[in-house]
């Protein structure tokens, strides 16, 4: 069972995001790449990053980095202290209530994204389908 | 975590003369073209204090769009206002919103406007909105929908900066609004309330709201469509609508909404009516996953247009006030509908209603309950 946040989990997100058609047809006509930063906070030691690069429903590529020379620059950031990643990928928390609570912060263009908001519930949804261990 | 949000609420017979308890210098009215010669703008001026000076902003068309808006930005810019005074149905008091934020932010672009920005208004002005439909709950709303010119697309704007600082609902305001004016924004509250009240957001607040605002509204809006100038029939409608509009404020809309504002945008039909055609395929697609609450509401509307589910109930009571349940009846060519199915699919994928909708709804899903308004009892 890959540990979040771990180059392992990010390989079976990634696989598992490739697999689900209910993202690839939400996600059909988005086009740009995002990184999820995981917050240090009191029960994580560092701030760690999660690259995804999407396209029309797929998944092109997925990097774990612990720097961010380590990845390109992306056009969103959607960021939150570990144990707020935790209770979304638990379910407890909404991703995009999440932002209007102050719990996420979202970078980039907020027009854009308000158009995909079902393919950001099933981004989420797939992160609940990984055997996650924390 | 949630939040509930509210404006100040005045209601009721003579609730306008809250105005003058107000201290109003410079007021912005913005209106439509149809109002601002009409006598609810006259009642709107004479309850101001009489040394305020005032602006009619009143030319927002029908789902306005921002560059319909920015004309009438300059004007409020060069007259400085304290307050602005929406008056009128959504698209007026959406359009207020809208000339409120950049009148006070005059760096912002209208995409600003976002639950995610930090507006920082009210160093200048403040919002009253007072509607003359009952049903948008834009009064009540954090929201602005804002057409795209070019696009057959609306743009939903929000962010809790922009939720009127008070709502006045007096029923004199709507005691002359058109049958069919009545009809379309009373059944856009009815999709509000049950929207809202099956939303995967919805929370004690928005349940206690939608609930009665469905009881307020089904128990008075046939008196009110059979006599127009029935006053306490038209006030309990009047509170009914903001009742769901502050719903659906504070929990969201669903798959009713993304499909009519991509109708309606398509095919400019209003929006009560927009909405209101898919409702009751909406409410059957979602019953398996919320048959309780729907059960629940259905035992809400009146016992004589009363059936064992709420959709059934619904295209009964729907058909009781004159709504039209298959596009036909709206006087639009089926064959024409369907070819642009995909378009209306396309759109209502990319709404927000679709995140909150209480059951999952793919392309397919969405595209039969697209075609569920067509075909059917000719």
């Amino acid at each position: 069972m890959p540990k979040f946040p771990s180059s392992q989990w990010v390989e079976e997100y990634a696989k598992k995001l490739n697999e689900n058609d209910a993202y690839k047809d939400a996600g059909k006509t988005w086009e740009g790449d995002l990184v999820f930063v995981v917050e240090k906070d009191q029960s994580f030691p560092k701030d760690v990053y999660i690259y995804l690069d999407l396209y029309h429903g797929e998944c092109r590529k997925a990097v774990y980095a612990e720097s961010l020379d380590q990845i390109p620059k992306a056009a969103f950031t959607y960021k939150g202290p570990y144990s707020n990643w935790r209770r979304l990928i638990n379910k407890e928390i909404d991703p995009i209530q999440g932002i209007l609570t102050g719990k996420f912060k979202l970078e980039g263009s907020m027009m854009k994204i308000m158009r995909y908001t079902k393919a950001a519930k099933e981004m989420v949804n797939t992160a609940t389908m990984v055997q996650t261990e924390f | 975590m949630w939040f509930f949000r509210s404006p100040e609420i005045v209601f009721g017979e003579d609730s306008l003369s809250y105005l003058s308890t107000l201290d109003l210098k410079r007021v912005v009215i913005v209106t439509d073209r149809y109002l601002k010669e009409s006598k609810v703008i006259s009642m709107v001026k004479n309850s101001l204090p009489a040394s305020a000076q005032i602006v009619v902003v009143g030319d927002v068309p029908a789902e306005p769009s921002f560059d319909d808006m920015l004309p009438s930005l300059e004007n409020v810019r060069n007259f400085s206002p304290d307050w602005f005074i929406a008056v009128g149905g959504g698209s007026s008091i959406d359009t207020a919103k809208i000339l409120f934020a950049l009148y006070e932010r005059p760096d912002l672009s209208v995409y600003d406007i976002t639950p995610i920005v930090k507006l920082n208004l009210r160093k200048k002005s403040r919002l009253i909105a007072i509607p003359t439909t009952s049903g948008t709950g834009s009064e009540c709303s954090w929201a602005a929908v804002v057409s795209e010119r070019g696009e057959k697309r609306k743009n939903e704007l929000a962010s809790k900066e922009i939720l009127p600082d008070i709502a006045i609902l007096d029923p004199k305001m709507v005691i002359d609004l058109p049958e069919e004016q009545t009809r379309n924004t009373a059944t856009d509250a009815i999709v509000h309330a049950i929207e809202s009240y099956v939303s995967s957001w919805r929370n004690p607040y928005s349940d206690a709201l939608a609930e009665k605002a469905i009881e307020l509204i089904t128990g008075n809006l046939p008196s009110v469509l059979i006599k127009a100038d029935n006053i306490k029939a038209r006030e309990q409608v009047h509170i009914g609508a903001s009742m769901a509009g502050l719903s659906f404020s504070n929990s969201q809309i669903g798959l009713a909404h993304a499909l009519g504002h991509a109708f309606g945008a398509l095919f400019k039909i209003p929006h009560g009516k927009s909405v209101g055609i898919f409702l009751p395929s909406v409410v059957r697609f979602n019953y398996p996953y919320c048959s309780d609450r729907y059960d629940r509401l259905n035992a809400i509307f009146p016992e004589d247009i009363r059936e064992k589910k709420l959709d059934l109930t619904l295209e009964n009571f729907l058909n009781k006030i004159g709504q039209p349940l298959k596009i036909h009846q709206m006087g639009i060519d089926e064959k024409n509908y369907s070819n642009q199915v995909e378009t209306i699919v396309e759109l209502a994928s990319e709404s927000t209603g679709i995140t909150t909708n209480p059951r999952d709804a793919n392309r397919e899903d969405i595209r039969n309950i697209a075609m569920s308004v067509v075909n059917l009892s000719k």
